[in-house]
């Protein structure tokens, strides 16, 4: 079993030990094992605008789809957990419906829809295709939170003098905070990740860092794509490393204040 | 008797059902009533509808003549203990107990310190910067009732408070809640479906059944001299013997298993009502012969439950079930099947009219 286990590890980590040295070799192309070891693809990356609009506009794209989405979420998922109303199953189906859907036929759909209202090869196309992308993502994470919140929470700061404003912003906000964070990121992943709309949608105009890398490989293979993985590799691992050191900080530290 | 809480022909009904029915209270400053009955009796909902979480369907509500009709539970100054504590996890016990105070627009100094003397009243020195999940459940539930008590409600509400605590430190959560609301001074009402809590601690019980209260007297009355059959095998251990009276006078009736008995007149009841008698097991006595002056019959030892330093013997007098609560040092001479003579006297059979 414990073979089992090391095997599957392997065979999952395998790209990264692949890509990681890739980026710091100085082929032509991508080429494993790299015949020499350089920093020259990171400063073409860093120093080429082709590279870098599009990772702003990944980022821009992905800010703007987190913030959108969790402005309809939030609303969306107290309705739908806390609330009875008529047509409240269709409107549970309706927010978990593109998941179910290909991406690929969600792309079809926004190009010649988007096409007709004039948005395709915009950063507004891309952000609200990739809005609705993450709503059922977010709205997943947050209704299995709000699920589990413990409403004796709200009485009793109701009873202790709070107002339901109060109450939501002392009490609610607070402790949904984890799952409100968890939902957020998922959506800004999901948005930062998508490639199929993007590749259809985006364009020259709201090019996004998947599409480039996509084109980028099919055309010359630019060694600058290790690079770029390998960057958000090591931006994931501190993303989740992150909030787990930060944890472990405060707690030792709780105990000295006592 | 001066009332502080009054409760007016409360009502209430979800669609068919009927969960309260006409409930009028009085309830005097500075008393403890403890609210008794089975689930679904309906206590809990008159605890929430004095909330305010809880719509009466019709009857009102005042508090020291005040009605509270149209207040909105955060507007009504009642301090709650919930089942569960309900204390904000994300919060220490000290920011717990200022949260009221806070919502009151006391200023922080001023708030903590005083949290801090309240988390000392309750036993909780030096607790204060704890989170919930650092604490055991007597001292979450010290803190909840911190929280509720720190702004000097008009009301205390205890919701079974102590359900979740195991025997002795609900036991010792008994005798601090009663401490701290003496000293208070707080009107309190208290919410349970357990009776030897009730009689541990109220002033006076009011006891719940089917959306009724049966009865609102002290935990002695209750006890002795309970008005209704439910309130009579509610709480305690107690025999209940169906008969009919045919000496109202002298108090006597007529039971088809224990012949005639003789009772303790204290209600007017006229000859050939059916009537309930009450004796309770520790009034009966057991004995190998008949004793003079007591009103004897035989028993068959069916059951003997042993609790160590007491036993309730179970037996059968002509098909009618007897309890007898007997010495745990006497149990060891009684054995399962044998006969007995039983014997109380008149004094401890009290009658029930309805």
């Amino acid at each position: 079993m414990r073979w089992l286990g090391i095997a599957v590890v392997v065979f999952i980590a395998a790209p990264l030990v692949i890509v990681v040295p890739m980026s710091f070799s100085n082929a032509r192309s991508l080429q494993f094992p790299p015949p020499g070891y350089s920093f020259g693809y990171y400063q073409a990356y860093f120093t080429d605008m082709s590279w870098l609009v599009p990772t702003w506009n990944s980022i821009l794209i992905a800010t703007a789809t987190t913030v959108l989405t969790m402005l309809l979420v939030v609303p969306a998922t107290f309705a739908l957990v806390r609330h009875k109303f008529r047509g409240k199953g269709i409107a549970d189906l309706m927010m978990l419906m593109p998941l179910a859907v290909p991406h690929i036929v969600m792309a079809v759909g926004y190009y010649s829809y988007f096409g007709n209202v004039g948005i395709v090869h915009t950063h507004l196309g891309v952000i609200l295709a990739h809005t609705c992308l993450s709503v059922p993502i977010a709205f997943l994470v947050l209704s299995a939170n709000l699920k589990g919140f413990d409403r004796t929470l709200e009485r009793a700061a109701l009873s202790l003098g709070a107002s339901p404003t109060k109450t939501f912003i002392h009490v609610t906000l607070p402790i949904l905070r984890p799952g409100l964070i968890i939902s957020a990121l998922f959506a800004f992943v999901q948005s930062f990740d998508e490639t199929v709309v993007a590749i259809f949608i985006s364009g020259r105009g709201a090019e996004t860092l998947p599409r480039k890398m996509f084109d980028s490989i099919r055309q010359e293979a630019d060694p600058v794509i290790a690079v770029i993985s390998t960057l958000l590799f090591l931006a994931v691992i501190v993303g989740v490393t992150a909030p787990l050191l930060v944890a472990r900080i405060r707690s030792r530290r709780t105990p000295a204040t006592a | 008797m001066s009332s502080y809480l009054k409760l007016s022909g409360i009502s209430k009904s979800y669609g068919q059902f009927t969960a309260l029915q006409t409930v009028d209270l009085d309830i005097k400053k500075g008393e403890f009533v403890t609210f008794l009955g089975p689930s679904g009796s309906g206590k809990t909902t008159t605890l929430m509808i004095i909330a305010g979480f809880e719509q009466a369907t019709s009857g009102s509500v005042e508090v020291n003549g005040k009605s509270l009709f149209g207040l909105a539970p955060h507007e009504r100054n009642i301090g709650i203990v919930f089942q569960n504590y309900g204390l904000f996890p994300h919060k220490t016990a000290a920011q717990n107990v200022y949260f009221p105070l806070q919502m009151r627009g006391i200023n922080k100094a001023a708030g903590m310190r005083k949290a801090e003397e309240m988390l000392d009243l309750v036993g909780l020195q030096g607790f204060g910067h704890r989170y919930p999940k650092e604490l055991s459940g007597g001292q979450q539930q010290r803190v909840a009732l911190a929280r509720a008590l720190v702004f000097e409600p008009s009301l205390l509400l205890l919701d079974e408070p102590l359900g979740a605590l195991d025997k002795n430190l609900r036991e010792q959560m008994q005798i601090e809640i009663k401490r701290i609301q003496r000293a208070l001074g707080v009107t309190t009402i208290f919410v349970t479906h357990d009776q030897s809590e009730a009689m541990s601690m109220s002033d006076r019980i009011v006891v719940f059944e089917k959306g009724r209260i049966q009865q609102v007297a002290t935990p002695l009355d209750i006890y002795h001299r309970p008005e209704t059959k439910f309130v009579a095998g509610f709480i305690g251990e107690s025999n209940l013997v169906d008969a009919k009276v045919s000496d109202a006078a002298k108090g006597e009736a007529r039971s088809a298993a224990l012949g005639k008995v003789e009772y303790a007149v204290t209600d007017k009841v006229a000859n050939d009502n059916d009537v309930t008698l009450m004796i309770r097991p520790e009034h009966i006595r057991l004995s190998r012969n008949p004793i003079e002056g007591r009103k004897n019959v035989r028993m068959k030892v069916e059951t003997i439950v042993n609790y160590g330093d007491n036993a309730l013997v179970i037996g059968m007098v002509e098909g009618q079930p007897m309890r007898v609560r007997v010495l745990g040092a006497d149990v060891v001479i009684i054995r399962e099947g044998e006969e007995f003579c039983i014997s109380w006297t008149r004094d401890s059979v009290y009658m029930i009219a309805k």
